[in-house]
């Protein structure tokens, strides 16, 4: 049966940087004697293993069965709890070659270290009480983070950021339980005061976290990125445009109507977030059969989008139907661009449309700006906006820890859910034995999000989505 | 052998043990130091209360004793908490101490199958291998056998007084304390520790001025038993007075003659009922603190000064005592005290009461750490009656958190074990509203007619109650809210054409209304050949389903790790990353449950989630 993470511990190893070639590979071993193991593959053993906690020590790495001369390696010791794991560690740097890391791993294997499990790191972590469960998923997507703008946003979270705001909401939550049950627990006679909890105060910690849901949508924007479409008539630039914001020839681009025929889509960054850029098939009546699958697949396309770019070619009028003024009418988020403003016959854009030139690069940095400002709206982040729910508090700082998973959403929103009975309840004039358990209700969701009381499941499905080494 | 079972202690552990035993067919033997001390009620002069008037009615429910015991000797009864909701609501009765004590002992001692013997137990008899109980030994060099023993021995167990700088061995003022046993019992692997706990002073009501005081009348009577039999009995006023600066300062200036900050006294007390110099100590903002002074009895002149429990010398217990209005001449016939005994650290016992280490010996009351009358008889009717079923060979009954504050009482002190003496507080339970005092009966009264212990009256009795709610939560959902209730009363109209049973689930519908007015005013006449306390049931059942689903719904997740059974020979080693402390307190304590696991004292949440996903992974492989 294969090895799991469930287990008993047994040292493990692992690759911690890229596959590949590179200047340096981190190797990465744990375990209760991962030091003495360690330093049977270690030019210099005895150095190793009475090596003190965060030092590092030169030496060559060598088979232990073989003495076979590995490398020229750097070893840095970690001494329990004082490492990632909690347990003893060593992190061996040697030379990113993958031959050199595979015969690293080898000579750790002949040691006595297994293979590390994906994950497994971080399980140890946390079992070892290093790190709670938002900050092993905060690891999870520092590791997957495509942009600056979701590294920044995990390692926020890494630091804390959220756990502790979390934590804080439930240490409040309990302040106020345990004054109602104080009361419900002491008779009215023992001198116990006889008001419940304040209507304010539950108002408040409601509307707390009722905000930090609402970073939900910049958190996961951020993780999984925005969908921006390119849309527009046939051959109004819509490749070239797409090609500039690439900045690489990817679209196949020539003067005949309808050369993409289906769509194409690549990978950028804009404003910090991983946005999936999508050239679609011109909007017209097809010619064939499978230009207007192509034109079906467009269409559906412009639906799932979070952005439309609608494009126009400004030496040619806008139609009233289907395809320009239609679909403006028809998509009134999308962002209008008059290109080819480098042409002689371009008329001048109208009221509320960007002018570029997808030949020349002309007001691309402002259609870039353009299109920034449009995803932080997205993400709520612009701050500007404050009926938006999202705009409130917290949600309307662009560099405020956020809410990264969906599991964290749903429990907040059952924290938030619960104090919103708790304030009718109050409303209502529910006895205290009635709003107490609605407090309880909160308080337990905002528990369950840190680990406190967290299913086997959630568990399992948190660590096997990490990659091996971390 | 000599008996089937041998009871150590007349208290009020000790009264249900010994009274299921007998009753329940077992030849008993009842040990007490001196029967006139059956049923004594050694401090406070009540029954009941928050939480505790909930486990009188669950004993009672059961087929116990003590809830008969307070109906025919209460002096006053009050409903506490009214305000605060019905799951918190809760009886509690003054007692006439001299007639409760008196009818315990009746009870006890017109049991048929139950002999009396004075004596004191200093040991236990065990088979050779340590592995049974086989009996007692007693201060007289009598060797006893039993095949069950239940030690309820309550604060007897190398008992310690302390009044200033005097102490003396001791259980009660002027009772000698249990010597040997707690000694033997540690000798033989036991854990046993230092609890403390204390009592105040009494007074003489004739040198007390009640008219510089405040009175606290009592209630109509109402019976605690469900045996229906009416109360009647005398009510007598409770009075209040208040601390003040002056009395502060005298207890502030002789702290230093006090034993409890002198050192003298190692067992720690109980936070929830502190001394009153504990109280100045630690709450040294407070200017005053309430006093209540209550009559001890019908036919005695002593008053108890509740919330003013002292272990300073006599002469400064006098003279704090005299700066407070209406006690400035009042005469001290007893002082107060505090006394130290040995408790037995209940994480050996199992669900069951039933010792780990010993089969056959039971431990219930005090000397598993718990404080309080009613506390100490829920473990007693249960260690009784499963000392029985061991006798009989049968399983064990186990009650849970989700059906009696027993459950949680037992499940708190086998799992957490206590480091002071232990009181039930509502909060406890999670699923406080479901365990309300009128429901008492529907979910215990079936396990006590199973186990023998409710008779055919008491039982029918039951059925009658049982079906007459039934017929008044029947009219609740057949009577629907007209468009008349609506204009009658506005917070009606979003409920027109619901039954009434669903529109009660909105707190705004008949607030502040009890059972029997709420039926008057919204079914009317139908439900007028209904008893009070049937309506009020049937009246809160509905009103509160709703937030009882809730309940529910929180409890699930505990449930869910409460169904993961943990293997009796389960090796914790087995558990990867299992911190070593976590392993070391598991394995001592050895849950049943994932749940029970996650509730043991001090461990940390990641060793409770690793054992969680190891127990999973055994329960999908099996």
């Amino acid at each position: 049966m294969p090895r799991s993470y469930l287990d008993a511990p047994v040292p493990i190893a692992a690759l911690a940087t890229a596959p590949g070639e590179a200047a340096i590979a981190l190797v990465r071993a744990s375990g209760s004697d991962a030091i003495a193991r360690a330093a049977t593959c270690f030019s210099r053993p005895a150095a190793l293993r009475s090596a003190v906690g965060r030092s590092i020590l030169w030496g060559r790495f060598i088979h232990p069965r073989t003495g076979e001369e590995v490398d020229e390696v750097l070893v840095s010791v970690f001494r329990a709890p004082r490492s990632f794991t909690g347990e003893d560690a060593v992190e061996i740097s040697c030379h990113g070659s993958p031959a050199v890391v595979r015969r690293v791993l080898e000579a750790l294997e002949a040691a006595g270290f297994a293979r590390a499990l994906p994950g497994e790191f971080s399980f140890r972590a946390f079992a070892n009480g290093k790190i709670d469960l938002v900050r092993s998923e905060a690891i999870m997507e520092l590791v997957r983070a495509r942009t600056e703008g979701a590294r920044k946003d995990a390692l926020k979270r890494l630091e804390g950021g959220l756990s502790r705001r979390i934590e804080a909401a439930r240490a409040e939550l309990l302040g106020l339980l345990a004054e109602a049950e104080l009361r419900l627990d002491y008779a009215e006679e023992d001198g116990a005061p006889g008001e419940g909890p304040a209507q304010a105060a539950i108002a408040g910690l409601r509307n707390r976290l009722a905000a930090l849901c609402a970073t939900y949508r910049a958190g996961r924007l951020y993780r999984e990125g925005l969908c921006v479409v390119l849309a527009g008539r046939a051959n109004a630039g819509k490749s070239s445009l797409f090609n500039l914001l690439l900045r690489e020839e990817r679209s196949i681009v020539s003067p005949d109507a309808g050369t993409t025929r289906d769509y194409v889509e690549a990978g950028i960054e804009l404003g910090g977030f991983p946005v999936s850029l999508v050239d679609t098939a011109g909007l017209r009546e097809a010619d064939s059969a499978v230009e207007a699958a192509g034109i079906e697949r467009s269409l559906r396309l412009l639906s799932e989008a979070d952005l439309v770019l609608y494009l126009a070619d400004g030496s040619d009028p806008l139609s009233p139907d289907a395809t320009d003024m239609g679909f403006l009418a028809s998509r009134p988020d999308a962002l209008p661009v008059w290109n080819k403003v480098d042409s002689p016959s371009c008329r001048s854009a109208p009221e509320g449309w960007l002018s570029v030139s997808a030949a020349t690069g002309e007001g691309l940095s402002e259609l870039v700006a353009a299109l920034e400002a449009r995803l932080l709206s997205l993400a709520g982040l612009d701050g500007g906006n404050a009926g938006d729910a999202a705009g409130q508090g917290i949600g309307a700082q662009r560099d405020e820890v956020r809410v990264a998973c969906e599991r964290q959403k749903a429990l907040l929103d059952q924290a938030v859910a619960a104090l919103d009975d708790a304030m009718c309840d109050l409303d209502a004039g529910a006895a205290l034995d009635a709003l107490a358990l609605d407090l309880r209700d909160a308080a337990d969701a905002l528990g369950e999000i840190s680990g406190e009381i967290s299913a086997p499941e959630v568990l399992e499905a948190i660590f096997s989505r990490f990659c091996v080494g971390k | 052998m000599d008996y089937e079972a041998i009871v150590v202690g007349g208290g009020h552990a000790g009264i249900e043990a010994a009274l299921a035993l007998a009753r329940l067919g077992r030849r008993t033997l009842l040990i007490t130091q001196d029967p006139e001390t059956i049923g004594r009620m050694s401090c406070n002069p009540a029954i009941g209360g928050l939480a505790k008037g909930n486990l009188v009615r669950e004993v009672d429910a059961l087929g116990g004793e003590m809830g008969r015991l307070i109906d025919a000797s209460m002096i006053q009864y009050r409903v506490l908490n009214r305000s605060r909701g019905p799951a918190v609501r809760a009886p509690r009765a003054q007692a006439d101490k001299a007639r409760y004590a008196n009818l315990a002992r009746r009870a006890v001692e017109s049991q048929t199958g139950l002999s009396l013997r004075m004596d004191t137990v200093v040991d236990l008899i065990t088979d050779g291998r340590d592995a049974r109980v086989e009996g007692v030994v007693t201060a007289r060099g009598a060797r006893i056998g039993a095949r069950v023993v239940v030690l309820a021995a309550g604060t007897f167990m190398e008992g310690r007084l302390f009044i200033g700088s005097w102490s003396a061995s001791g259980g009660r003022l002027g009772e000698p304390a249990a010597v040997g046993l707690g000694t033997a019992l540690a000798r033989r692997g036991f854990p046993v520790a230092r609890l403390k706990t204390g009592t105040p002073a009494r007074v003489a009501a004739r040198s007390v001025d009640f008219s510089a005081m405040e009175e606290e009348r009592g209630e109509p009577p109402e019976s605690f038993s469900f045996s229906g039999v009416l109360v009647d009995r005398p009510s007598i006023s409770c009075w209040v007075t208040y601390t003040n600066a002056e009395t502060h300062r005298v207890i502030r200036e002789n702290l230093g003659s006090s034993p409890l900050f002198g050192g003298a006294i190692v067992g720690r007390g109980p936070r929830y009922c502190p001394s009153i110099e504990d109280k100045v100590v630690r709450f040294p903002d407070r200017e005053r603190h309430q006093i209540f002074v209550e009559p001890e009895g019908e036919y005695t002149d002593e008053l108890y000064l509740n919330g003013l429990s002292s272990s300073l010398p006599e002469d400064v217990q006098a003279r704090f005592i005299h700066t407070m209005r209406g006690l400035e001449e009042a005469e001290l016939i007893r002082p107060g005290y505090a006394v130290e005994y040995d408790y037995l650290d209940p994480q050996g016992l199992k669900a069951s009461l039933e010792s780990k280490r010993l089969a056959g010996f039971f431990v219930a009351g005090q000397t598993n750490g718990t404080s309080g009358y009613e506390e100490a008889a829920a473990q007693g009717i249960l260690a009784g009656i499963n000392a029985a079923r061991f006798l009989a060979n049968e399983p064990p009954v186990l009650l849970s958190r989700a059906d009696s504050y027993i459950g949680v009482l037992v499940d708190d002190l086998t799992t957490l074990g206590t480091k002071e003496p232990y009181r039930m507080f509502t909060s406890r339970a999670e699923r406080r509203l479901a365990l309300r005092c009128d429901t008492a009966d529907r979910r215990l009264t079936p396990i006590g007619r199973d186990v023998g212990l409710v008779d055919d009256a008491r039982w029918s009795r039951f059925v009658a109650r049982a079906a007459a709610i039934e017929e008044a939560a029947a009219l609740l959902c057949a009577r629907r809210v007209s468009r008349t209730d609506a204009l009658r009363d506005p917070v009606l109209a979003p409920h027109v054409g619901e039954p009434l049973a669903a529109a009660l689930r909105d707190p705004r519908v008949a607030a502040g209304l009890e059972g029997a007015e709420g039926f008057a005013a919204l079914v009317g006449s139908e439900a007028q050949g209904f008893s009070r306390d049937v309506l009020e049931t049937a009246w809160l059942d509905a009103r509160y389903s709703g937030y009882e689903e809730k309940e529910e719904r929180l409890a699930g997740r505990f449930e869910r790790s409460e169904g993961l059974r943990i293997p009796e020979d389960f090796d914790y080693r087995s558990v990867p990353g299992l911190s070593a402390e976590g392993r070391e307190k598991l394995s001592a304590v050895r849950p049943l449950t994932l749940g029970q696991a996650s509730r043991v004292s001090g461990l940390r949440k990641a060793d409770a989630a690793l054992l969680m996903v190891t127990l999973l992974r055994i329960s999908r492989q099996a």
